[in-house]
């Protein structure tokens, strides 16, 4: 979800119509977006947008060429005037299998300002992160244009075979180091860095504007402020994304003022002319508009919403806006006719289909064991699933029972599911010494355990109690009492297990299934919670029970 | 409370040592009359001074008590008289004397110093060997009591103010000898009857009033000739705690009652999910923003499930790639078959609903919810943990529209957050088309997402074989719960504070 920040005067102008912050937050709405912050001082406006498909509104551009629609100043599919078309690029064929898309133009227009420059490179970055696959699909250059001797080349060439400065030094490096040791090489060198040769850019007079995708040249790749000519360029793999990134920045340049000259790709067998002003077309019924959205909308009232939407529509068809690249489907189509309708101007409908509600078996067989650990004077505790090896099998001593870890844990303490409640309640104990005794809570709850290739969720019941007087029976009690209520009965076996104290521990199984563990918890093991007073705990395989109970 | 009122509620040991008090004044003396162990005496006199029927006085004094030596010779006698009896008339040697006398080296010679000093033995050396023999005055001795053993002999402590002069003299002379006698700083209580005190008393303490009531008191029909007791029972008793559910899950089971009452039926899944069902099922490109490491706790073994229905998979592989004849083009990219196997914490409910979408069970029409532990890759504050619910559902029937949409979450809004003031805006989900989102507004807070919703897009239905709309939605209910519950902190929901459990969460 991209966040882009921009100067509310600045809309303000773009949109040729003042709007107040609180005239933003609603026209933020229709964007699928949110004001976040609003700084006075800076007049800075932060601005999240939901829709990842979307990037034509990642920019004070783009939103007020989508805000003009919806205020009315303008509408329908914006124009997008080009000049003649007079510089190109040669792609060579050495460039096909590592990075093989290209387009260009050339900006010509006012003089460019920080706050300008600023906004650009947002949208580049913001567009080639989020919609460009971190800039393996496409990636973005600007170039003062005044410098470069055209035509501009586009190869692949040997790593070592050629240096330059990249942005931010100021020593030349060859393509490899550029790798090694840029930062930008260090976070996007992956994407080409398996190829023999790399991309690059150079001009007629063989000076490097850029290493595709990498970084450019600290020379000709340096966009100076009062610039007013500029070079833009776009590469990737995806030859989609590439034109979809050009066609919206020419709209973004437009929309600042500059006159967009299309240059020539000439590629070794074929030659486009970029930016490539698409006309695309879907046909939309007022039968699925209905069935969509429940509304009855006339022909008049479509076409004046598509506009407002900044659509074309002329008689069931629909002409998509160059620079939307996120209509899959009719439906997105019906979805912005929704939208400009407004929301809040839609009329709710309630179910009109009686349908019988429940829950699953399981869970009320839980519920009931629940409600019976709650009748013993147990307190119910709730836990995190997640939780950590050290705790379970170091501290708790269990027994690794199939631990599902996670590869990419955030915190150690979360690195795993939990594969029994006991550890942590005795977690929860460790934290109540203070307060009162007797002391008895239970948890009902997931655990997952690995069984070979399978991932199992069972859900336990564990019931702990502590005070001076708790022994063996009293585990014992506890777990006759859940299994009688229930109407089963189970047979004791003694346990050794490292949990609980030798002697003090069984094990219940039902027709031969184990379902329960019990037992007086060993010392060792409460001096490693640090716990003062003797604990017994009962662990119930609940998924077990109830399946037998079936 | 009149003084005949208090009379009937005195404690047994109340009325043991409230008559006592007619004659004894200092603790030692109550203990004495009473009968009663110096616990009992204690915690009557602490009740009686609560019903402001005694006062109790305390003074510290310097007393003499008995040493460890003291308490022996009180009742044994002293040493040097133990030595006297044992010489009788004979002359015994030195040597013998102190092997048979039974005494420790040390109190034989202070006791031979003793008696020498009284001219009570006489000594003599005969040859290599020294003789003892008592003397007429040491004879003397052994019938009568000395000054020292009478006062040994005394109650102790005794405080230091109320001897005599003879008995400084002899406090001087023990205090020479070892752990006879010690003089601490002790705090004397003494106990006075107050007015109502004396009433009560006046008025006749029954001694034999019933306490607590038994099975012989009852089958015997004692208790129709004896008074009962009465307890006051306005003092406070020792707590106990009832088991209570949680305050979070009690929570989370209102609002699995709330969806059964509104006709929906409870779905589920497994917490270990694949990219298929989490994602890939739900439309989601595989090179989604939203689907990075970054996002999605992923699981180190095992890595693939084995379990996918293999003709499922290649139904949502071509709707990902060209929209699987549903109008779409479809996201226009090579779906990989192996990622979509891979194993992962479920990170959103949806992963029910598109279970459910292929479950044989699913009815049409049908209302679903799942209340769903989904794991997000996050740093855990005060609003993010690792480990969190949602609430999800879905309904599935011809004919729904946006507006039943815009309905049923007007209708959750009220049910769940309690509030008509909602306002329903576009939103983004990769599988729903038109989306939307809920807002309410809270009091304090402003307006709040309560949760998101759509109509799934037919490239995400059809390859379920779906082809009626489903209203899909997802309602973040744990920032519900802490506004019911009234908790800033998002780790309260799972606080490991027993009184907080204990109170029902809130600290």
């Amino acid at each position: 979800m991209p966040t882009i920040i921009f100067s509310l005067k600045d809309l303000n102008s773009l949109l040729h119509k003042k709007i107040s912050l609180h005239e933003l937050e609603k026209l933020m709405e229709f964007a699928k977006g949110e004001v976040e912050n609003y700084d006075e001082q800076t007049d800075e406006v932060t601005a999240s947008l939901d829709d990842t498909n979307q990037p034509y509104l990642w920019s004070a551009e783009g939103l007020s060429r989508f805000f003009k629609g919806i205020v009315g100043t303008e509408t329908g599919i914006p124009e997008l005037k080009l000049e003649q078309q007079r510089e190109e690029i040669v792609v060579d064929k050495s460039i096909h299998p590592i990075r093989p898309f290209i387009t260009g133009f050339i900006a010509r227009g006012p003089q460019i300002t920080d706050y300008m420059l600023k906004q650009f490179v947002q949208l580049q970055e913001k567009f080639c992160d989020n919609y460009g696959r971190k800039r393996r699909n496409a990636s973005i250059g600007l170039y003062s244009f005044k410098r470069i001797k055209f035509p501009v080349h586009y190869k692949a060439v040997n790593p070592e075979s050629i240096r330059f400065v990249p942005l931010e030094f100021d020593r030349p490096l060859n393509l490899k180091e550029i790798l090694a040791e840029h930062p930008k090489g260090k976070e996007y060198g992956h994407i080409i860095s398996h190829h023999d040769k790399y991309p690059i850019l150079v001009d007629d007079a063989g000076k490097v504007l850029s290493l595709p995708p990498i970084i450019n040249s600290n020379d000709l790749g340096k966009l100076e402020i009062s610039d007013t000519e500029f070079l833009f360029e776009c590469t990737g793999m995806d030859e989609e994304t590439v034109n979809l990134g050009t066609i919206i920045f020419a709209y973004t340049l437009a929309d600042r003022g500059y006159k967009i000259e299309p240059m020539r790709m000439k590629y070794p067998k074929t030659e486009t002319i970029t930016p490539v002003i698409s006309e695309e077309k879907t046909k939309i019924t007022h039968e699925q508009i209905k069935q969509l959205l429940g509304l009855e909308l006339g022909e008049s009232e479509i076409k004046k919403l598509l506009e407002k939407a900044r659509y074309d529509y002329d008689n069931g068809t629909v002409t998509i806006p160059p620079f939307r690249g996120d209509i899959l489907h009719p439906f997105d189509v019906i979805e912005d006719i929704a939208i400009m309708y407004g929301y809040d101007k839609i009329e709710s409908q309630p179910m009109q289909t009686f349908t019988v509600g429940g829950t699953l078996p399981l869970q009320d067989f839980l519920d009931k064991v629940r409600e019976l650990a709650t009748g013993f004077q147990y307190q119910e505790a709730f836990s995190t699933v997640l939780s950590n090896k050290k705790l379970i099998n170091e501290q708790a001593r269990f027994q690794d029972a199939g631990t599902v870890e996670i590869e990419n844990y955030a915190s150690e303490i979360y690195s795993v599911v939990r594969t029994t409640l006991i550890p942590i309640l005795l977690v929860l104990l460790s934290k109540n010494k203070h307060i009162d005794y007797p002391q008895k809570v239970f948890e009902e709850g997931i655990v997952t355990r690995r069984h070979g290739e399978a991932v199992i969720d069972y859900e336990f019941l564990t019931l702990a109690s502590t005070h001076s007087l708790v022994t063996f029976t009293e585990a014992k009690q506890a777990a006759n009492a859940i299994l009688a209520s229930l109407g089963m009965k189970g047979e004791y076996e003694e346990l050794d297990h490292p949990t609980f104290i030798t002697g003090r521990a069984a094990k219940v199984s039902i027709d031969g299934t184990e379902i329960a563990i019990l037992g007086e918890i060993h010392p060792q093991v409460l001096e490693n919670f640090g716990l003062e007073l003797p604990v017994v705990a009962v662990e119930i395989n609940l998924t077990a029970l109830f399946g037998m109970k079936k | 409370m009149d003084a005949k009122r208090i009379a009937e509620t005195l404690h047994p040991l109340e009325r043991k040592v409230l008559p006592a008090l007619r004659k004894a004044f200092s603790f030692g003396d109550i203990v004495k009359q009473s009968g009663l162990s110096d616990v009992e005496v204690m915690r009557a006199l602490q009740w009686l001074a609560n019903k402001k029927l005694v006062t109790i006085t305390e003074q510290t004094q310097e007393v003499i008590s008995l040493g460890e030596n003291g308490l022996r010779y009180s009742t044994e006698g002293l040493p040097e008289k133990k030595l006297l009896i044992f010489l009788g008339d004979s002359k015994v040697p030195l040597t013998r004397l102190q092997q048979e006398s039974g005494l420790s080296p040390e109190e034989f010679s202070v006791s031979i110093g003793t008696l020498r000093k009284k001219n009570a033995v006489e000594i003599a050396k005969e040859g290599s060997e020294v003789t003892v023999k008592a003397s007429g005055f040491g004879k003397k001795f052994v019938e009568r009591e000395t000054f020292e053993e009478k006062f040994l002999k005394r109650q102790f402590p005794i405080a230091l103010s109320s001897l005599t002069d003879t008995d400084k003299l002899v406090v001087e002379e023990l205090k020479k000898r070892r752990d006879i006698i010690k003089i601490e700083e002790l705090t004397v209580r003494s106990v006075a009857l107050t007015e109502t005190g004396k009433q009560v008393l006046l008025l006749g303490v029954q001694e034999d009033a019933i306490d607590r009531l038994t099975t012989q008191i009852i089958v015997s029909g004692e208790w129709r000739t004896k008074p009962l007791r009465r307890y006051d029972v306005l003092a406070d008793v020792p707590q106990i705690h009832p088991g209570k559910k949680q305050h979070y899950r009690q929570f989370l089971d209102d609002v699995r009652r709330k969806f059964i009452g509104l006709g929906f039926q409870e779905m589920t899944g497994p917490i270990v999910e694949t990219d298929f069902w989490n994602m890939d099922a739900l439309f989601m490109p595989q090179f989604h923003s939203a689907r990075d490491i970054h996002d999605a706790y992923y699981i180190k073994e095992p890595k693939y499930s084995k379990t996918l229905p293999a003709d499922l998979v290649a139904k949502v592989k071509a709707a990902h790639e060209n929209g699987l004849k549903t109008g779409s083009k479809g996201w226009r990219y090579e779906f990989d078959v192996q990622r979509t196997h891979r194993h992962l914490l479920r990170t959103q409910g949806t992963a029910c609903s598109a279970r459910m979408l292929a479950s044989p069970n699913l009815k049409i029409p049908g209302k679903y919810f799942a209340i769903a532990r989904c794991f997000r890759h996050d740093v855990i504050d005060t609003t993010h943990l690792a480990d969190f619910f949602q609430t999800e559902g879905i309904v599935v029937e011809k004919g729904l529209t946006l507006r039943h949409l815009i309905g049923l979450l007007k209708l959750f809004a009220k049910e769940f957050a309690g509030t008509e003031e909602v306002k329903v805006v576009p939103g983004y989900f990769p599988f729903t088309e038109p989306s939307a989102g809920l807002y309410a507004k809270h009091p304090q807070m402003g307006w709040i997402e309560l949760g998101g919703s759509g109509i799934f897009r037919p490239e995400m239905t059809k390859p379920f074989g779906i082809d009626v709309p489903v209203l899909a939605w997802g309602i973040g209910i744990d920032r519900i719960a802490m506004f019911k519950l009234g908790l800033t902190d998002i780790r309260e929901l799972f606080s490991h504070n027993l009184q907080t459990l204990r109170k029902g969460g809130k600290e």
